[in-house]
């Protein structure tokens, strides 16, 4: 274990556990009134009329025409609109706003408002689609004219919610020059440039600042961008500070989840037994509006060869547009998706064939140097095989499998071997993003990092201050990290796609060496530095062609499950994992990012069931929607095996999605070994077990 | 503006309840989330509610004559570190909510709260619970299927209460309870199962089966139960398809966000497979509780 | 409206106002209680936990009308103990807080558990932390941070 990678307390436990951390709800401001929102009671439908009750005095409405600028949240693809105007396109899709000091007086006005509709045909299949890419690598067509058989796999993942434990929300401030959002969010500066449309505003008209975060996920990526331009139209309206803080029914039927997919494979077999060829086809459902959704598509088509090298891949994808809920980020970012389907066929075809599944797998492993699905390369030295020997030992894996295998015991064992690119998919950091960060020496000799980069739990407070500590030689506690202002912050990119370590710490290093050299005592020195992409990274954004990601963490999960003959239901018996995230910043924060990462996607492997009905969210609370407890959680057996790369900060890479992305393959291919059927989607629930028993 | 009440004394309690018809709220974990309504709002109730929590006297569990009293204001975890209580009722409600469901929760508004998937019903059904009623006229004794009439809906008038909970205090050869929830713990049921068996000579003396959340009460049909009397233990496992073919009929759940019918149907039928093949191979070896 | 009296961290009060109020809005917006959180507002999240006489509760679903005379603790008053200090180190020092949402409501659930129960297995622990969901952590650590508040702390439970 390197140096730097010894665990030091975090920076924010201390005001955490004795509840005095300020999240969005605590705060109060003088002054402030209330928001609730009127949302659409049909899933696709003309407005043809709001019938309004007589407003007291005080009590105020916002809709889209109060909006001065643009009536669409910037976010990737704009076409989600800050309220309904004409249409509406999914149950619970925001009207307008009613406004007012007093909640239960805001109630009775809900109530009193009739919204006159007249209903469209909705749409709930995957029949339109909105976004298409498509990339080949080497020949399909080649590889399929010259195989003696084909294969074929269809695979099914549901939705996931994010369950931050808080829900989301915002308060927007007034003053004559500037609206000011106060919120629980990922990304400050996504949410400055939509409010700037939304208003029509320079610059200095909005400042964003992040309130303490109770959990994200992704859930807090592109979302809190609209509430924060309905609260800032009303704030700028009524000349009033607004608060927007939704209570979690409202949060869990109306905020963005997990994609659900369905992606379809097909495999040529060559003369000698090899898979010669994959064509593959994912289908999203963006909901009602597309907004993020295409890179989604993306990361996951992208990743559609797994950890493997398959010669002649042909990929194509597709997001399609259904009148509900509209879906989002969430950690792993299509990657979850792709890696249950990819796992779960390269086992199937293994069973096919008759061969051990994992000698079979380890044949296709991709090795150090070889081109990557979209034809880049991997540059950087891949351990996998250590760390899958690894695991075996940790697990005992080959003793189980083959204990397991007689009939009637109802054990399994699975394994799951994963990869996630780290950093935004091709040239987004060069293109779209373009990360600032400063480092402010101040006349103390303390330090201000100076980043827009938020901590919500994964303790970049933290990390980010023990790269520039270490670098500058001084103590962590010399080093000020606050949490980001986009007054006083530059914009260093959202905290997403597990960049915030490897892009932005990588800036606070180089940003720390270059202070290092300009240091003087008692003087205060800001020094900058910006993202360049390194001169190898070629992307053509067009046709995925290229390296899609500078660096890739990568890991292997283990999971043994007991599942009970009577009612189907599954017990995890056990969780083993090794990871290469090149360094550890903090080996204790990256093992609490890897047990919750992991504990989520055996969950979305296993147990959260959420479904749309007629375009309506069935599980609508967490009574019903159901994430594990303390009680449904095992000890896991985690390992980190170093493997530093030379172009992140002390040789780290990402961390933060990559323990998500391997939980659910692992447990529902333990759960397809305990059971002796074929398991093609996830959640794998006693409901569906009972259903591959009675049919399979 | 609604009116609350805080009696004294439980006979204060029967007093105003004669008078005024409030509704009741004890522990306040289902009428609170039922009535919730924006955070800093107080909960919609339209009526004048009697608060009985703090009444002491009815905070009690009395072990007399065959028979276990269990007063109404009696928590759900006061039940699990009761010597008195029988070990399935623990473990029923040792599998409800959490913790601090379980500190403010209890037994006497599981019942008048008349869920389906209620997890301490199918117990209470099958240890012949009995509801006291109070009122300023007079107490009543009402058998538990009687007194639970559907989903929410309770043969409980406006003037009165429910003061205890009488179970029996059978010691069963062996008995059974089985939960299957979303998850481990702190999970509304799918389906809930509770059965018992004793038996004189090898022979089964008294069965009693009841099923929770696949009908709009619990499932318990003691025509069936005498059916059963007189089976040898050593062909007990030898006729649950029989006994299997008697419920179906009955076992109607439905599909909703938690389950599915088919689900719910499989599991209980196998539940009472499991528990005739068990009680027939432990009776006769050790008395025992299934776990 | 009623006169309601209890304790509140150690302090004798008394509140007019309606008693169907959740504990949990009393304690927040009347006495500035914003440990106290409100993750679901139906019991089932555990972030508004608070202490009535030593055992956790969800403020969330207990009305005000029934807290006459109890003693309630919150994370403001939890924090001036020893017992606090012990488990904030150990939540620490296992790395047990992430985004913290469910923290001082999982304090207080660890200090009613271990209340009860000083020694507990690492089953009874799980157990006795099932109401309070925690997204962030897999739970692994904060078990481990209350077996090891159990040791470092033996004698002040």
């Amino acid at each position: 274990m390197s140096g730097i990678s010894k665990s030091i307390p975090k920076q924010d436990t201390a005001e955490k556990t004795s509840g005095e951390a300020l999240y969005i709800g605590d705060i109060k401001v003088d002054g402030m009134l209330h928001a609730k929102t009127l949302r659409s009671t049909k899933t696709r439908a003309l407005i043809k009329e709001i019938k309004l009750p007589d407003l007291p005095e005080g009590y105020h409405i916002v809709d889209y025409r109060d909006i001065p600028g643009e009536n669409y949240v910037k976010i990737i693809f704009e076409d989600m609109p800050v309220f309904a105007e004409k249409t509406v396109n999914y149950y619970g899709e925001p009207i307008l706003l009613v406004i007012g000091s007093d909640k239960q007086q805001i109630l009775k006005l809900i109530d009193a408002i009739e919204v006159i509709y007249e209903p469209l045909e909705p749409r709930y299949k995957y029949t339109k689609s909105v976004v298409h890419y498509e990339y080949e690598k080497g020949n399909t067509d080649t590889a399929f004219a010259n195989a003696v058989r084909t294969i074929n796999g269809e695979y099914k993942t549901g939705y996931q919610e994010h369950i931050y434990l808080e829900p989301q929300g915002v308060i927007s401030l007034y003053d004559e020059n500037k609206i000011t959002i106060l919120g629980s969010m990922q990304c400050p500066y996504y949410i400055k440039n939509a409010v700037m449309q939304v208003l029509n505003a320079d610059e200095d008209g909005v400042r964003v600042q992040q309130a303490t975060t109770g959990g994200a996920f992704g859930g807090k990526e592109e979302f809190p961008s609209l509430i924060a331009c309905q609260a800032a139209v009303a704030s700028a309206k009524l000349k009033k500070p607004v608060s927007l803080i939704y209570d979690r029914m409202e949060d869990i039927e109306t905020t963005t989840k997990r994609h659900p997919s369905l992606i379809k494979f097909t495999a040529a077999i060559g003369p000698d037994f090899t898979v010669d060829g994959i064509r593959a086809h994912v289908s999203l459902d963006s909901g009602a509006y597309i907004g993020l959704s295409g890179v989604v598509l993306q990361r996951a088509m992208i990743a559609a060869s797994g950890v493997y090298t398959i010669k002649n891949l042909s990929v194509s994808g597709d997001v399609y547009e259904t009148n509900s809920v509209p879906n989002g980020a969430f950690r792993g970012f299509g990657a979850p998706q792709m890696f249950f389907a990819v796992e779960m066929f390269m086992e199937h075809i293994a069973k096919e064939l008759k061969y051990s599944p994992l000698e079979f797998k380890l044949n296709y492993l991709a090795k150090t140097g070889d081109a990557t699905s979209t034809g880049g390369q991997f540059r950087n030295p891949i351990i996998m095989r250590d760390m899958v020997h690894k695991a075996w030992e940790i697990s005992d894996y080959r003793r189980k499998t083959t204990e397991f295998s007689q009939l009637g015991v109802y054990k399994g064992i699975g394994m799951s071997l994963f990869l996630h690119g780290c950093g935004f998919t091709g040239s987004g950091e060069q293109k779209h993003i373009k990360a600032v960060v400063r480092l402010r020496k101040n006349k103390d000799d303390t330090v201000t990092i100076l980043a827009s980069s938020t901590d919500m739990g994964q303790g970049a407070a933290t990390t980010l201050r023990k790269i520039a500590a270490g670098i500058l030689e001084l103590s962590v506690e010399q080093i000020i990290y606050n949490k980001p202002d986009t007054d006083h912050v530059p914009d260093s990119g959202p905290t997403v796609a597990s960049r915030t370590i490897m892009i932005v710490g990588g800036l606070i290093a180089r940003a720390a060496v270059d202070l290092k050299e300009k240091w003087k005592p008692g003087e205060e020195i800001i020094v900058e530095q910006r993202y360049k992409q390194p001169e190898f990274i070629k992307w053509d954004e067009d046709k995925l062609r290229g390296d899609a990601y500078p660096a890739y963490s990568w890991g292997v999960v283990v999971s043994e499950v007991e599942v009970n003959p009577v009612t189907w239901t599954v017990e995890l018996k056990g969780l083993w994992s090794v990871y290469d995230i090149g360094i550890a910043i903090d080996e204790r924060i990256v093992i609490g990012q890897i047990e919750g990462g992991l504990l989520q996607g055996i969950s979305y492997g296993m147990m959260e069931v959420m479904e749309c009905k007629e375009g309506i969210i069935q599980q609508r609370n967490v009574t019903d929607y159901i994430i594990p407890t303390a009680a449904d959680s095992i000890n896991m057996h985690t390992v980190l095996m170093d493997n530093s790369y030379p172009l992140g900060p002390y040789g780290a890479k990402g961390a933060g999605e990559l323990p998500l992305v391997g939980g659910a393959p692992a447990v529902a291919m333990a759960i397809e070994n305990a059971i002796g059927k074929k398991v093609t989607r996830i959640p794998v629930t006693p409901e569906y077990i009972m259903e591959l028993m009675k049919n399979g | 503006m609604v009116k609350s009440y805080f009696p004294k004394t439980y006979r204060q309690a029967l007093e105003i309840l004669a008078k005024s018809n409030p509704a009741i709220i004890a522990g306040g974990t289902d009428l609170m989330v039922k009535k919730r309504r924006w955070s800093g709002l107080s909960p919609g109730f339209s009526e004048d509610m009697i608060f009985i929590s703090q009444l002491r006297e009815l905070d009690y569990i009395r072990r007399e004559n065959g028979k276990i009293y269990i007063g109404a204001n009696v928590t759900l975890e006061k039940l699990l570190h009761d010597k008195d209580i029988p070990e399935i009722l623990k473990k029923a409600v040792a599998s409800m909510a959490s913790p601090g469901v379980r500190h403010t929760a209890t037994l006497a508004g599981n019942i008048a709260n008349a869920s389906p998937a209620g997890d301490t019903l199918p117990v209470l059904y099958i240890l012949n619970a009995r509801i006291v009623i109070g009122s300023l006229e007079r107490e009543n004794v009402i058998q538990i299927e009687d007194f639970i009439l559907g989903p929410g809906s309770i043969d409980l008038r406006r003037s009165e209460i429910i003061k205890e909970i009488i179970i029996d205090d059978t010691d069963f050869d062996f008995m059974m309870y089985e939960k299957v929830g979303g998850r481990k713990s702190d999970a509304i049921s799918k389906v809930s199962f509770a059965a018992a068996v004793s038996s004189v000579f090898d022979m089964v003396t008294d069965m009693r089966i009841a099923i929770g959340a696949v009908a709009p009460t619990v499932v318990r049909i003691r025509e069936f139960e005498l059916q059963l009397i007189d089976t040898p233990v050593n062909e007990m496992a030898q006729i649950s398809g029989l006994v299997k073919d008697l419920y179906k009929p009955l076992i109607k759940p439905i599909s909703d966000q938690r389950s599915t019918a088919d689900y719910r149907k499989m599991c209980v039928l196998n539940f009472i497979e499991e528990f005739l093949n068990k009680a027939g191979k432990r009776i006769g070896k050790e008395k025992d509780i299934d776990w | 409206m009623a006169e309601i009296k209890f304790v509140l961290n150690n302090e004798k009060v008394q509140i007019d106002r309606d008693p169907t109020m959740r504990l949990l809005d009393v304690l927040r917006d009347d006495f500035g209680l914003i440990g106290v959180k409100e993750g679901c507002g139906e019991g089932e999240c555990g972030a508004c936990s608070v202490l009535i006489d030593s055992e956790v509760a969800s403020s969330c679903i207990v009305p005000l009308g029934n807290v006459f005379d109890k003693k309630i603790v919150t994370i403001e008053g939890f924090k001036k103990t020893d017992r606090y200090k012990v488990l904030h180190e150990a939540y620490e020092e296992e790395g047990a807080v992430q985004c913290g949402f469910c923290i001082p409501g999982m304090l207080l659930a660890s200090e009613s558990l271990l209340n009860k129960n000083p020694h507990p297995s690492e089953d009874e622990i799980r157990d006795g932390l099932s109401g309070n969901l925690c997204r962030c952590t897999g739970y692994n650590m904060i078990v481990r941070a209350v077996q090891r508040a159990a040791e470092t702390g033996e004698g002040l439970w």
